[in-house]
């Protein structure tokens, strides 16, 4: 059998930065992934952050990957503007939450998973080679088992011979198939999850740029509350990356449980929002009707012609609304100027139109649909992130800081994955990896994190900011409660000792009156009824099917399902037919069954369901993330 | 312990895949107007040649015989196998050749090419000519034991030993798959159903490790290239090219299409009358599927 130091399990940011670490230190170590490369299984947000807390440290990318990270690394664009709207139909009131993005951070930028946990991937591999580890994609591992007398411990997997290691580090998500194997923790209930959906919508740089009124490397993140939740807990998102958005919904999953709603249609409310349909609006060609008169091969030529066309106007428009992509493509001789780009811009477009009929109209373009559970770590944390030699990271741990707009899982991973490194190589100088030794220090380690703080208790600095954003809100609105605390909080002496009160009577109490009906719905709806500003849309969006979402996906089918139906007759799988963001649910006389083809893996049904990751290389592969 | 030497004859071949490929209207291949690409059957055996790169960290050389632009085969081959060379045998002089003379040009090049051969690899035929003569005969020039439509195999380094699996098909009788052992040098022609197998992590590792090089190779494939002409190769000129081909082709006939047994009917998606038609059609074939 082959022998290891350490087996890290789960190739996403968290994983990798442990891979990374671990390497760095010059410890041996593997890293599983079932995806068929490192990035196509996972999806954010997604914002990266990097922290500087007043007290204690975190572990940032930079100090993993290098001080030139932000130069190096495929970021999309730097958030400098961070607002929250307060919708109510065609009535917008925002504000500015700049102050709140920036608090204690050294930046955020908006990113995309799938390329740059690739990017990570990269430089952690070939770190690990040196140590004589590295990155294996496309392997499930599917138990983890204990020779007490040998000392060893042993990894299965699907698709390769079990080996053994020392340590292992369980960073496979919200959806840890580790934790179960462990019996480290009980699957997450409602209560401590979000689900999230998220769009991501095609726009060219130059008109992102144009939209929002920002510069070719800034960024804006928008958060969105009031009658685009439906009345559900939670809100929506939008991002902007270099040439895409990424609009999105996230919402308590027990609100979720308790008035069932499609995912789909949470988002779809969001987009419906004029304010947003302004800021995704671009120009969209429509293909003309074919003369059915014709020869069926006729047809088909035309059919074929006007799919390349399209094709080629896209790209030559791409290329010409993205001032690096233009430049990137002169240097490299492919066009010689820039009005050579755009003659061959109009040059296309004029033939699609005069030869084949296409039209041009306002609309906007959505390029992938994707879903995720996300662990709300104020609820969910795991106290002891360990079983064994096993070290819990990231989502696998329960872990993520979500306060108000505060929303930070990605940092909250990394930072972990590094403390789980840290503590492996201590425990393999001693070669000890008994819990007291290995597992407790690692405890200790996560206790120390100024991330768990965050999850622990309110950070009186941090209110003060987010009031000082509110100012503009008419107090009236808010509920004698909710006003009392608001006041209470607005003043510098009282709010401390508020704080320390709320913290010493336990945050989780107080976590029902912040997110409530009153905070995401209520209050926000009427904010913008009376104080909003009205945007008026000028086009109605094609929204497209769910199963127009789902045929752009790319998936790799296995024929045996990953997930199976436990009681297909009980109330929370019949509200799964619902909630589940692909659909893959149906109820017939009662029963409920699963087609798991269209599954994406988010997790939405695994707490009542016996849920695998599909085997390696299985699965959905996403392109953008 | 010697590492192994590897040598994998490829061909460059039209690509038929769609988009690429075009007919003249009488239904012949139109040469101009068909991309080139490296053989299908060439890419198996460079991938088999790749599994001894992961498994044994051999040094693997490719060669071909054919037009200038014919680096090309070599580079994906590269891109595949992960080649620490690159040959390609380039002569107006060779053209023409025949199944024997370019065993005579490939023959010549193995020997010339750095150290001893242990395994050379062929593809199992070529998809334009249909011929699978070029890799035995080269392995009878070469004097090297022959093993065709390998589907796995290892090698016993301490032995010096290739351990193959062959399958063998035969008309009316169940497949067969032969294990056959034999001592190094050897010639094998990979069969189309050749599968590598990674069971292990530090394999896993290694796969990842040489299809990063190859990649990286592969953008720099010029690096690793030589070209040789007649002179260069030192060949005999009498026994390659078209001098040196016994074989004449006098007449080529078309293969007659087969009839089609499968009666389609055509229904239009935007006629609701249609969609009725084929709805019922389905139920019909539903019900007969029922299993009462």
């Amino acid at each position: 059998m082959e022998k290891y130091d350490v087996a890290i399990i789960g190739g996403g940011s968290a994983g990798l930065a442990a891979l990374k670490q671990l390497s760095t230190l010059g410890k041996q170590a593997v890293l599983l992934e079932a995806g068929k490369k490192v990035g196509v299984k996972n999806i954010s947000g997604g914002i990266l952050y990097s922290k500087k807390p007043n007290k204690g440290r975190v572990y940032n990318v930079e100090d993993i990957y290098g001080q030139n990270f932000v130069n190096e690394a495929p970021l999309q664009r730097k958030i400098t503007k961070y607002l929250l709207h307060a919708t109510s139909k065609d009535k917008v009131f925002s504000m500015d939450l700049t102050a709140a993005h920036e608090y204690q951070s050294n930046f955020g930028y908006s990113v995309l998973m799938n390329e740059l946990n690739a990017w990570f991937a990269q430089s952690a591999d070939e770190s690990a080679q040196k140590c004589g580890g590295g990155i294996v994609p496309g392997v499930h591992v599917n138990n983890i088992s204990w020779d007490d007398e040998k000392e060893r411990t042993i990894i299965q997997t699907d698709e390769l011979d079990e080996f053994q290691v020392k340590a292992v580090i369980a960073a496979d998500g919200v959806n840890s198939e580790v934790a179960q194997i462990t019996r480290a923790r009980p699957k997450f209930s409602a209560v401590q999850l979000y689900q999230g959906v998220k769009a991501i919508v095609k726009l060219p740089e130059d008109i992102i740029n144009e939209t929002f009124a920002i510069g070719a490397d800034d960024g804006e993140a928008h958060l969105f509350a009031g009658d685009i939740t439906l009345n559900h807990l939670g809100g929506g998102f939008l991002y902007t990356n270099r040439d895409t958005l990424s609009v999105g919904a996230v919402y308590h999953f027990d609100s979720l449980l308790d008035s069932p709603i499609e995912p789909n249609t949470l988002l779809d409310a969001l987009l419906k929002n004029p304010m947003i349909t302004e800021l995704i609006k671009d120009e969209v060609p429509v293909r003309g009707k074919i003369d059915k008169t014709l020869e069926k091969e006729k047809q088909m030529q035309i059919r074929f012609a006007v799919t390349k066309l399209i094709k080629t106007w896209y790209e030559i428009r791409d290329v010409y609304l993205s001032s690096s992509r233009r430049k990137e493509l002169i240097k490299t001789g492919k066009f010689n100027s820039e009005d050579e780009i755009k003659s061959k811009l109009s040059e296309t477009r004029e033939k699609m139109s005069s030869q084949y009929g296409i039209q041009f109209k306002t609309d906007y373009v959505e390029d992938e649909y994707g879903a995720k559970l996300i662990p709300d770590g104020k609820r969910c944390r795991m106290k002891k992130p360990y079983h064994k030699n096993v070290l819990f990271v990231g989502d696998a741990a329960g872990r993520g800081v979500f306060v108000g707009p505060r929303i930070e899982g990605l940092n909250v991973g990394i930072d972990d994955g590094v403390r789980a490194a840290n503590a492996i190589a201590r425990a393999l100088e001693k070669n000890n990896f008994s819990q007291g030794y290995l597992g407790e220090y690692y405890t200790k380690s996560i206790e120390e994190s100024p991330y768990t703080k965050d999850m622990k208790e309110i950070d009186k600095e941090y209110l003060k900011i987010f009031i000082d954003a509110t100012k503009d809100v008419p107090k009236d609105i808010l509920s004698a409660k909710h006003s009392l605390v608001l006041k209470l909080m607005s003043s510098g002496a009282i709010r401390s000792m508020a704080a320390k009160f709320v913290n010493v009577l336990g945050y989780e109490r107080l976590l029902p009156v912040i997110e409530s009906q009153e905070s995401y719905v209520k209050v926000p709806t009427e904010l913008a009824e009376r104080s909003g500003k009205t945007i008026s849309s000028s086009y109605t969006p094609s929204i497209p099917l769910l199963a127009d979402r789902i045929a752009k996906l790319n998936y790799n089918d296995d024929k045996v399902s990953h997930i199976k139906v436990l009681n297909p007759n009980n109330d929370f799988m019949k509200k799964l037919v619902m909630l589940c963001p692909t659909k893959c649910y149906s109820e017939e006389n009662g029963q409920v069954t699963i087609q798991h083809e269209g599954c994406i893996e988010c997790g939405t049904c695994s707490e009542q369901t016996d849920w695998k990751h599909p085997r390696g290389e299985k699965g959905i592969n996403y392109r953008y993330g | 312990m010697e590492p192994l030497n590897l040598a994998v004859i490829v061909k460059l071949e039209p690509d038929f895949s769609e988009g690429n490929v075009s007919y003249k209207p009488d239904g012949t291949l139109n040469r101009n107007e068909t991309k080139s690409t490296l053989g299908p059957h060439s890419g198996i055996a460079a991938k088999a040649a790749f599994y001894a790169k992961v498994r044994y960290g051999a040094k693997i050389s490719v060669c071909s015989m054919g037009p200038p632009w014919a680096d090309i085969a070599l580079q994906q081959a590269q891109q595949t196998c992960d080649a620490d060379v690159l040959h390609l045998y380039s002569d107006r002089i060779f053209a023409g050749a025949d199944t024997l003379a370019t065993a005579e040009t490939l023959k010549t090049g193995i020997e010339k090419m750095e150290g001893k051969m242990d395994i050379v690899f062929s593809g199992h035929r070529a998809s334009d000519g249909e011929t699978g003569q070029t890799g035995p005969q080269t392995a009878w020039k070469l004097g090297f034991t022959f093993i065709g439509n390998v589907i796995s195999y290892d090698v016993n380094l301490e032995k010096r030993t290739v351990v193959a699996k062959c399958l063998l098909t035969l008309n009316g009788v169940p497949n067969v798959i032969e294990e056959i052992e034999a001592p190094l040098p050897v010639f094998l022609t990979i069969d189309p159903s050749y599968k590598s197998n990674f069971t292990t992590v530090s394999q896993r590792i290694a796969f990842e490790k040489y299809q990063k090089e190859a990649y990286e190779r592969a953008r720099n494939f010029k690096q690793s290239l030589k070209v040789f002409n007649i002179d260069e190769l030192g060949v005999d000129k009498t026994l390659v090219g078209l001098a040196g081909s016994p074989t004449i082709v006098y007449q080529v006939e078309r293969i007659p299409k087969g009839k089609a047994t499968r009666q389609a009917e055509v229904f239009d998606g935007s006629n609701s009358e249609h969609i009725r038609k084929v709805v019922a059609k389905m139920r019909e074939a539903l019900s007969a599927m029922v299993i009462k």
